[in-house]
């Protein structure tokens, strides 16, 4: 389909020769191009972006010649990490540079307004001689009549190509914003093109008014075989880094020369993404952490401990600095250089470390261990829980049945249940043996542990005052056994499922 | 005529007739008068306790401030250089400091002054704080980011210098876009091109900002990291796990965090204490309880720094309002210029001292119990010596609990308490050597080995003598303090040589008992008899309590010794503190309690139970609590009512009983018609029914008609 959509232009280059004069006035060095400018461009942009031949070759046949006509809208889709953005970004600049066309590269989340997309958008697109005062556009009209009459100034021959990041969300700005972003070419009559990046299909766009059609190109995720290859792509930037750093330590230069081959390189990635490639395909996520953890992999061969052909000895050195890696994953945390080695990372945070971190005033352990029994108990349980002497329990066959529970019924494994202030504070008076009042100061403490969202709100937020407000605990019960402990105070003693 | 004379009562506005251009200029003014005119009037600033006050509040606060520098000061120097070191920016990553503050995040905004006002100092960012409140939404949150940092706190030579290259034109909200940031920024900052400035942004409430807008925020900003050097902070309260739950991955991979852990605040508590309010410098002193209290406030409900300091600050009012005898409370020197002031009146205060009593009490000539009570220039006499002798003991008191807490703080189970701030506040409370755990400790250190009974009291020893020198030698009555001190650490010092020469050869003195029950253990019939016998040989032996070694007797001297002179002789509980301590203790601690604590729903049902608690009129007096009277207001009736009902409430038994609350005072016949209500009544019932729900107490049921359900208990 895309073919032939290409061909139904190639008819357009006789359109243009007309105005071919006019183009060599402008761009006097592109009369001697021999070349095509499509493949000018795929040329530049694929040694860039290894395994990405086809969507550039396609890209390149849409929009690759300024002199033709665009297709009115492009749609890009892939998941994240798989080059759309960087992609578009490299592309949109090889056609500004070789052809002149006007770019405009934006992302829709910095777009919280239509003006200021629009705007945004004007001022990018701009011709150079109109930079000085500052266009305005408040709604779509005005940015279609800014355009058209760019157009009416003789921007004839000018061509035009807009990329909007984070396309989806569009469909949440005004609702006349994607319709006109995809009929844009028709609107204003200029050689232009919006193309849309986004994660998701271009099905999930559709509205009750309809779209009109525009061509899709996904970008798959990367296999193994090819994120091997992008990976290894970069081999000569991370040795000639390594040489650099050892510049100094002539012994460890030697080595290092010696072992770092690109065989040694991709036995590496290899090993790294028989870890890895399960649980992230996010490229340059991935990118980050293959450079960071080769150091680490490089190091006994620095040493001399270890030959740099003894694969499996390297593995098991390997391995377990990887496996902590991988729990870090996607969580950018950066060591002060004073503690770079040896000091645990902190993200291995058990729920016992985290617990004793977490510093609250007494009471307030008290308020969350009351909030969690009654997010744990049901109410019907409270007196038989907390009252002292709570009378005696007649035994039914029906309750006993009731009461032996699977483990599927156990409160704490469904999840908290809503419960009132009333409540809570009624809780919390029972389990704490001293007698406080109750003040402002313990009132302000429910607040602040919503406020630290360890209690939430589930519904009611607005009426607190008539009572009816019914708040959550949100942490979990070893979370709070650990705090219990901190305050000795059994918590499972109060739970209904541990009776 | 006055414009504000009008036949209705009413509020009236006046501009101010501050425009933006006159800001400056009528700021400065304020600030200008802002020192002397104070909310109160002359004739309270001018009373001699109220300057004591003043002087002795300054000071203290600057001296909390200058501690709380200090203790920020290590965090923020690493937090700062991370700033400052954000030179080279790599695409797209945005980088980020996470402060681990703690709860109490209000506390937390102060230190964040300090950290802008640092960077500022280095001319190294511009800096904006963005609360949670201004960000609910994005548009809001970028909007208030470019404000501030365009329009932001500029110190004032700043603008003057530059105000000429500056575009000063004043913004509106709406342009605040980051577009108009990068013109701006490009305008202002390129050409001093040799250190780039930063634009810190900081977040001082992590948790309270939702989790869309910041994560969208975060996209932003790292999307103009390349152009704009943002640096953001996040002040976090709970942990990093917070962060890493708000942030998805494609938010998160596009931050560099590092994480910054500042002090836990109740160590910050610890050190304010230790260094400001338990410093020898200041003759004001919290009495044990309101110690206890305070710091209880802090510990229990709030860790909130500032609310302590400020509970404090507010025992410090409440002690020099008291009057102007309070104006004694200050350095010696000041007090002797004070005395001079003293009307009667204030002399009669000082009578009127509980500790004034056994004062007059242990004088024996009658004439001058006389000339004491009744002639103020006599008295004036004397006050110096007692004002000494005052100031002495509180001196005496905190060197000898140096050496105290040195002496039992980490024994094990800690008994006393492990602290200066517990042991201060036990010592304070009752004479700490009746109680158990005094007795406890004592115990323990006789248990010690001699190595470690030496080292230990070594150790206060010279805690106390570097305490000494430190402390209270720059201070006016230091000299006598030392003098009266340093023979007893000496003495305490000579006793301690015995016993490192003591050996742990039986004493010969006591071999002569230990010959008497020896033999009786062989003849024993059955196992009981063997293990009654054992029982009671050990009790005796406890019983004995005599040390057996030379070491163990030595040992005892130096406990006796440091008991009979440092503990008994300085650790005096307050009931034992010489004359005229009330004049330098705070301890009126109810008053503070019913002041600084709110208890709304306390006092809101004092009000409707008992009117004559607030209103102290004579129509509403009552006997007891439950009594039910005609005169009561109409809300205080039904209120009370109402609390003898269950969950529901039927109206209309409800409005009977009203009535015959209401009748019962007005005629006691009750031959009024039965049947007929008087509209009027109901029309109060139903007006009082009405506030009740207004104040929360009832709601209107919807299940039951005519009924109303309760919703507190």
């Amino acid at each position: 389909m895309i073919a032939a959509h290409y061909r139904l232009h190639a008819g357009a280059i006789g359109y243009s020769a007309g105005k071919y004069s006019h183009f060599c006035a402008l761009y006097p060095r592109q009369l001697f191009v021999s070349k095509s400018q499509m493949e000018n461009i795929c040329a530049a942009l694929e040694p860039l972006f290894p395994c990405r031949e086809g969507a550039i070759k396609t890209l390149g046949e849409l929009i690759g010649d300024s002199r033709e006509d665009y297709p009115s809208a492009l749609y890009l889709f892939g998941h994240s990490g798989t080059g759309k953005t960087a992609l578009t970004r490299t592309f949109l600049r090889e056609c500004s540079r070789q052809q002149g066309v006007r770019i405009a590269q934006l992302n829709a989340i910095e777009c919280y307004t239509t003006k200021i997309m629009l705007e945004n958008m004007l001022d990018t697109l701009a011709p150079r001689q109109c930079t000085e005062e500052s266009v305005r556009a408040d709604n779509m009209l005005e940015f279609v009549e800014q355009l058209r009459r760019w157009h009416d100034q003789g921007g004839r021959s000018q061509s035009f190509l807009i990329a909007v990041d984070n396309a989806e969300r569009l469909r949440d700005m005004d609702a006349n914003v994607l319709p006109v972003l995809l009929r844009l070419q028709q609107l204003t009559s200029l050689n232009l093109c919006v193309i849309l990046l986004s994660q998701i299909p271009f099905e999930k766009f559709y509205n009750k008014t309809g779209l009109t059609e525009v061509i899709s190109i996904h970008l798959a995720q990367y296999n193994k075989a090819e994120t091997q290859r992008i990976l290894g792509s970069d081999f000569f930037q991370v040795r000639g880094h390594l040489l650099e750093q050892f510049s100094k330590d002539v012994q460890r230069l030697a080595i290092c020369e010696a072992a770092l081959t690109e065989d040694f390189y991709s036995n590496y990635l290899n090993l790294f993404l028989s870890v890895f490639y399960k649980a992230c395909r996010d490229v340059p996520e991935l990118q980050l952490t293959a450079r960071k953890c080769f150091s680490i992999y490089l190091e006994p061969v620095l040493d001399g401990t270890v030959e740099s052909t003894d694969v499996s000895r390297l593995w098991r050195h390997i391995a377990g600095p990887l496996r902590s890696a991988l729990t870090q994953i996607y969580m950018r945390t950066e060591k002060p250089p004073e503690e770079q080695e040896g000091s645990a990372p902190i993200e291995d945070q058990s729920v016992r470390k985290l617990a004793q971190s977490l510093e609250l005033p007494y009471y307030a352990k008290y308020l969350l261990i009351a909030a969690f029994l009654a997010s744990h108990n049901s109410a019907n349980q409270d007196k038989r829980l907390f009252v002292k002497h709570h009378g005696k329990q007649r035994k039914r066959m029906q309750t006993v049945n009731a009461r032996a529970k699977t483990t599927e019924k156990m409160s704490t494994t469904l999840g908290p249940k809503s419960f009132t202030i009333d409540r809570l504070l009624a809780i919390f008076y029972a389990i704490l043996e001293e007698k406080v009042g109750l003040t402002c100061n313990l009132l302000s403490q429910i607040s602040t542990l919503v406020h630290l969202k360890l209690l939430s709100f589930v519904s009611g937020e607005q009426n607190i005052m008539d009572g009816s407000a019914r708040l959550q605990c949100t942490v979990g019960l070893e979370f709070v056994l650990y705090i219990g402990k901190v305050v000795g105070f059994n918590v499972r003693q109060y739970l209904c499922d541990f009776m | 005529m006055d414009p504000t004379i009008s036949v209705s009562k009413g509020c009236f506005v006046y501009k101010n007739g501050a425009t933006r251009a006159g800001k400056k200029a009528s700021s400065k003014r304020k600030r200008a008068t802002g020192a002397t005119s104070s909310l109160l009037g002359k004739e309270v600033i001018g009373q001699p306790f109220y300057d004591a006050y003043v002087q002795t509040w300054s000071q203290m606060n600057e001296h909390i401030n200058r501690l709380q520098q200090q203790s920020y000061a290590r965090t923020l120097g690493q937090l700062v250089e991370f700033v400052v070191g954000q030179g080279q920016i790599q695409d797209e990553i945005l980088p980020t400091a996470a402060l681990l503050t703690g709860i109490n995040q209000p506390d937390h905004l102060s230190q964040f002054d300090t950290f802008t006002q640092r960077l500022h100092a280095q001319k190294a960012a511009r800096v904006c704080v963005l609360q949670s409140r201004d960000c609910p939404t994005l548009k809001a949150a970028i909007e208030a980011m470019v404000f501030s940092l365009i329009e932001g706190e500029q110190d004032p030579e700043d603008e003057e210098e530059d105000v000429t290259d500056r575009d000063r034109k004043r913004l509106r909200r709406s342009h605040c876009t980051i577009k108009q940031l990068n013109s701006w920024y490009t305008n202002n900052f390129q050409a001093e091109e040799e250190r780039k400035r930063q634009l810190v942004v900081i977040l001082p409430d992590f948790e309270c900002f939702s989790g869309n807008v910041l994560q969208d925020f975060i996209l932003i900003l790292s999307a103009h990291c390349g152009t704009l050097p943002f640096v953001l902070v996040l002040g976090v309260a709970t942990a990093m796990s917070a962060v890493h739950s708000t942030l998805p991955y494609h938010v998160s991979s596009k931050i560099r965090l590092r994480v910054f852990q500042t002090q836990p605040a109740p160590t910050g508590l610890n050190e304010l204490l230790d260094k400001v309010l338990l410093s020898p410098m200041y003759s004001f002193h919290l009495s044990g309880k309101a110690f206890k209290f305070l710091t209880h406030i802090f510990l229990y409900y709030d860790f909130s720094i500032h609310g302590f300091i400020q509970g404090f600050k507010y025992c410090l009012m409440e002690h020099y309002f008291a009057g102007n005898a309070y104006a004694l409370c200050t350095d010696y020197s000041k007090a002797l210029n004070r005395i001079k002031l003293l009307t009667h009146d204030d002399m009669e205060t000082i009578r009127r001292l509980p500790s004034f009593r056994p004062y007059v009490e242990q004088i024996n000539d009658c004439k001058r119990i006389i000339a004491v009570l009744t002639d103020d220039d006599y008295l004036k006499k004397k006050l110096p010596q007692l004002l000494r002798d005052c100031l002495l003991h509180f001196l005496l008191f905190r060197s000898t609990l140096e050496f105290f807490t040195e002496l039992v703080g980490d024994l094990p189970r800690c008994p006393l308490g492990k602290l200066l701030r517990e042991l201060y506040v036990n010592c304070l409370n009752r004479p700490i050597t009746a109680s158990p755990e005094y007795k406890e400790c004592w115990q323990m250190l006789s248990f010690l080995s001699k190595e470690e009974f030496v080292a230990k009291v070594n150790k206060s020893l010279a805690r106390t003598d570097h305490f000494l020198v430190e402390e209270i030698a720059p201070l006016e009555l230091g000299e006598a303090c030392i003098s009266v001190l340093r023979p007893q650490l000496q003495s305490v010092r000579q006793l301690l040589d015995d016993v490192v020469m003591g050996t742990l050869e039986m004493m010969p003195a006591m071999s002569t008992d230990e010959s008497r029950p020896a033999p009786s253990l062989t003849q024993v019939a059955s196992r009981q008899e063997l293990k009654a016998q054992l029982l009671q040989r050990s009790q005796e032996e406890r019983h004995q309590q005599i040390p057996t070694t030379e070491f163990a007797r030595s040992v005892q001297k130096v406990l006796e010794h440091i008991e009979t002179h440092l503990v008994r002789g300085h650790l005096r509980a307050l009931s034992e503190a010489p004359p005229l301590h009330e004049l330098f203790v705070f301890s009126d601690i109810s008053i503070v309690r019913r002041n600084i604590i709110g208890a709304p729903r306390a006092a809101l049902h004092t009000a409707l139970n008992n009117p004559h608690f607030y209103m102290q009129c004579k129509c509403c007096e009552l006997r007891e609590q439950t009594q039910l009277m005609g005169t009561l207001p109409d809300l205080s009736v039904v209120y009370k009512l109402h609390l003898e009902c269950g969950r529901m409430i039927n109206l209309f038994d409800w409005l009977q009983a009203f009535r015959s609350v209401l009748h019962a005072s007005e005629d006691p016949d009750g031959e009024v018609a039965q049947e007929q209500i008087d509209p009027q009544i109901q029309a109060r019932f139903t007006r009082a029914v009405a506030e009740l729900q207004f104040l929360g107490y009832i709601k209107m049921s919807k299940r039951k008609t005519d009924h109303a359900t309760r919703l507190t208990w």
